[in-house]
């Protein structure tokens, strides 16, 4: 029998790799979406590495927080003294927290505001595992579906906002840092002038400068340099109030119609090992 | 192939930890950041003679990736294949030293920092910049090539205890 060697013509080599690269592009425009829920097989896997993880690395993270527990005990006696006098001022903050609970609950009712940052439990939790692969900028959570964690919970920790969930497991969640120039996510932030409030968006990250671009700002307002931003709660998803930095810069877009101002972010993003969950209470309990 | 095993379940677990202790943000990644899971595959890969028992490690350990770390579905397993096959091409071209895993150690995280950033600016509205990306490079080299060299020289060392010459 005779075999014919037949030689592949480079043209449909070629035409191959394009087809291969155009379904591959066409799986990951799918996939890769940062909406998509992650199945149950997904789930469960992640949860079962997650906690093995979990485990095998508890003695490393134990020895880790000796250390840091070491270190903390130099400052003990500072804390100690500064935390006594605190005590004696609890029962008027307690007194002036009830008043203001209450003048918050006229406010809603007056202004037509179905939700406060007060309105909101807190759920803490620690930070499994950070941004690994780099370029997804999440962090991974020890609280899931389980905890009651949902998809867009927002995320907080003592310095200000952090970002919100985006995909949940039964015990593991993951969350998208603000830090991320993603056009489809925009914040709607208000600075505060120290006058009145400005309301504006977070156009985008600067990752070589660390800073965040917030547009939307008429350039006849008055901004100054140093005032705090906070999340402004028109959207839906960040409930007003949450502190994410104070103004760096402040430059005119290419019209001289708007403000175009940098902001540095109060968290450290590099140093992140526990977080909070707000998760919106149930008005109907 | 239990060794090769234990050792990717180590470098797996490395990454972890070290997300933990060091930064790896993408505006000011650490020194000490890299893929220790890619790097331990490409150091392993000397030592499988059966090609078949290398590309299912390769592959499980791509699928625990995209699934624990990095919750994509099926991005690792591309781009493990992809650098499998440019792992081979090296390590028949060039002789199997120290200098040598190096070099196929940096082309490896070079070329899964460049495929992630291409796919990922592509599909998903990021807008990353090529200057973030030479940044996450030349930061990965010198943890890259300390681990490359540590490891090279443990499993050296072990596989030579055992008088193992290849995976078979």
């Amino acid at each position: 029998m005779k075999i014919r060697n037949k030689k592949i013509s480079p043209r449909y080599i070629i035409l191959t790799i394009v087809i291969l690269l155009v379904i591959i592009l066409i799986i990951f425009s799918k996939t890769l979406k940062e909406d998509r829920k992650l199945n149950t097989v997904e789930s469960l896997l992640k949860d079962a590495v997650t906690f093995g993880e979990k485990i095998i690395l508890t003695p490393f993270n134990y020895i880790g927080s000796l250390v840091d527990d070491f270190n903390n005990l130099k400052d003990v006696r500072k804390e100690n003294d500064s935390l006594k006098n605190n005590i004696d001022r609890i029962e008027a903050i307690e007194t002036e927290n009830i008043e203001l609970r209450r003048e918050i609950e006229a406010l809603k009712e007056e202004l037509d505001i179905d939700f406060v940052l007060t309105d909101y439990e807190k759920l803490n939790a620690t930070v499994l595992s950070r941004n690994i692969g780099y370029w997804y900028n999440t962090l991974t959570i020890d609280k899931g579906t389980y905890n009651g964690v949902e998809k867009d919970m927002v995320v907080v920790n003592s310095t200000g906002l952090i970002g919100k969930v985006i995909k949940t497991t039964t015990f593991t969640a993951d969350v998208r840092l603000i830090t991320t120039s993603d056009t489809n996510n925009k914040i709607s932030v208000s600075i505060s002038n120290g006058e009145n409030k400005l309301n504006g968006l977070i156009k985008s990250y600067s990752y070589e400068e660390n800073k965040l671009e917030v547009e939307g700002i008429s350039n006849t307002e008055k901004v100054n340099i140093g005032d705090k931003v906070y999340t402004s709660g028109l959207g839906g998803v960040f409930p007003s109030g949450i502190l994410i930095g104070s103004v760096d810069s402040i430059t005119t877009d290419e019209y001289d119609l708007a403000k175009l101002i940098k902001v540095t972010p109060s968290a450290d993003f590099d140093d992140i090992n526990y977080v909070t969950i707000l998760k919106r209470k149930d008005k109907t309990k | 192939m239990i060794i090769a095993i234990i050792s990717v379940i180590i470098s797996f677990l490395l990454d972890n930890f070290l997300s933990n202790i060091t930064s790896y943000s993408l505006n000011s990644p650490s020194l000490f950041s890299t893929i220790y899971t890619l790097v331990i595959l490409v150091v392993l890969f000397p030592y499988f003679n059966n090609q078949k028992k290398y590309i299912i490690l390769s592959l499980i350990t791509a699928i625990f990736f995209d699934i624990a770390y990095t919750s994509t579905f099926l991005l690792n397993i591309v781009i493990f294949t992809i650098i499998y096959f440019i792992v081979k091409k090296l390590n028949f071209i060039l002789p199997n030293n120290l200098l040598m895993a190096n070099i196929t150690s940096l082309v490896s995280i070079f070329l899964y920092h460049i495929i992630t950033f291409v796919i990922l600016n592509i599909v998903n509205y990021n807008d990353y910049t090529i200057i973030l990306l030479v940044n996450i490079l030349l930061h990965s080299i010198l943890a890259t090539v300390i681990y490359t060299t540590v490891m090279y020289f443990i499993l050296e060392k072990i596989y030579n205890i055992f008088n193992i010459k290849q995976i078979k």
